[in-house]
């Protein structure tokens, strides 16, 4: 089955969203965690695992396992050169919710960046526009 | 910065790139003959295990370099995906999708470094 026949929920574009969206906010979560958690052992911080004290991480490993497995769904039904591009938004989505959501700030080359990224997505998003409407 | 350092990130690269190839092997694999078979499983479990490898060989290099530093290094994984999709699993990759993504490639290097 064609990728443009799926519809709705099985739509693998649908999907790649899911899953790059669910990365960054698995990421955000566990951002969040890992700062919550910082007080709990300094003997015991680099390794990661007092993390496992904060709900958050939890539920970021839960997007991380979301993301995960639309991943898997969106790889079988679309080409790999372009879904992943396709799945590099997230250093868009990243630095702007650490900088909506956190509060974090962003310089101006990381702005250029982003800029790039976006022109770069529209691009690849281009050729698989051209591609759904031949089918 | 040594060589070692370089030869482990470059590993470390390869690693990403084979795990997405294998990955969506398995998920072709799934297309004709469902998930309950043997060429899936095999498939899905050298997938998952490359890509295990690649977060820890990552995990280890981190202790030893800045994150600034090794991360514009995964906006290549975009450019050898897209190669090793297009030589392997024969992907035909349009001129518009080649600089698509090298833009972001180039945005995502510059999003790390910045």
């Amino acid at each position: 089955m064609s990728a443009s026949q799926l519809t709705g929920l099985r739509n693998p574009w649908l999907q790649v969203a899911i899953s790059t969206l669910s990365v960054a906010i698995s990421e955000l979560f566990q951002k969040r965690g890992a700062v919550a958690t910082i007080h709990i052992s300094e003997a015991w911080g680099w390794t990661g695992l007092t993390t496992l004290a904060s709900p958050l991480v939890w539920l970021g490993m839960l997007f991380t396992i979301v993301s995960f497995i639309t991943w898997l769904y969106a790889i079988k039904h679309l080409p790999l050169s372009v879904a992943f591009p396709a799945s590099q938004a997230v250093h868009v989505l990243v630095p702007l919710s650490s900088w909506l959501i956190l509060g974090e700030r962003i310089v101006p080359l990381r702005w250029c960046g982003i800029a790039l990224v976006l022109c770069g997505l529209a691009l690849v998003a281009r050729p698989v526009a051209e591609l759904e409407e031949k089918l | 910065m040594t060589f070692l350092m370089l030869l482990l990130i470059l590993i470390s690269l390869a690693c990403i790139v084979a795990g997405q190839l294998l990955l969506k092997r398995a998920m072709e694999s799934t297309v004709d003959r469902g998930f309950r078979q043997r060429t899936f499983g095999f498939y899905i479990s050298a997938g998952t295990a490359t890509m295990a490898v690649s977060y820890f060989l990552n995990l280890g290099l981190l202790q030893q370099l800045d994150l600034s530093y090794l991360y514009p290094f995964q906006g290549l994984t975009v450019i050898f995906i897209s190669a090793a999709a297009a030589i392997l699993l024969r992907e035909k990759l349009t001129p518009m999708l080649i600089v698509g993504s090298l833009l972001i490639t180039a945005g995502v290097v510059l999003v790390s470094v910045s």
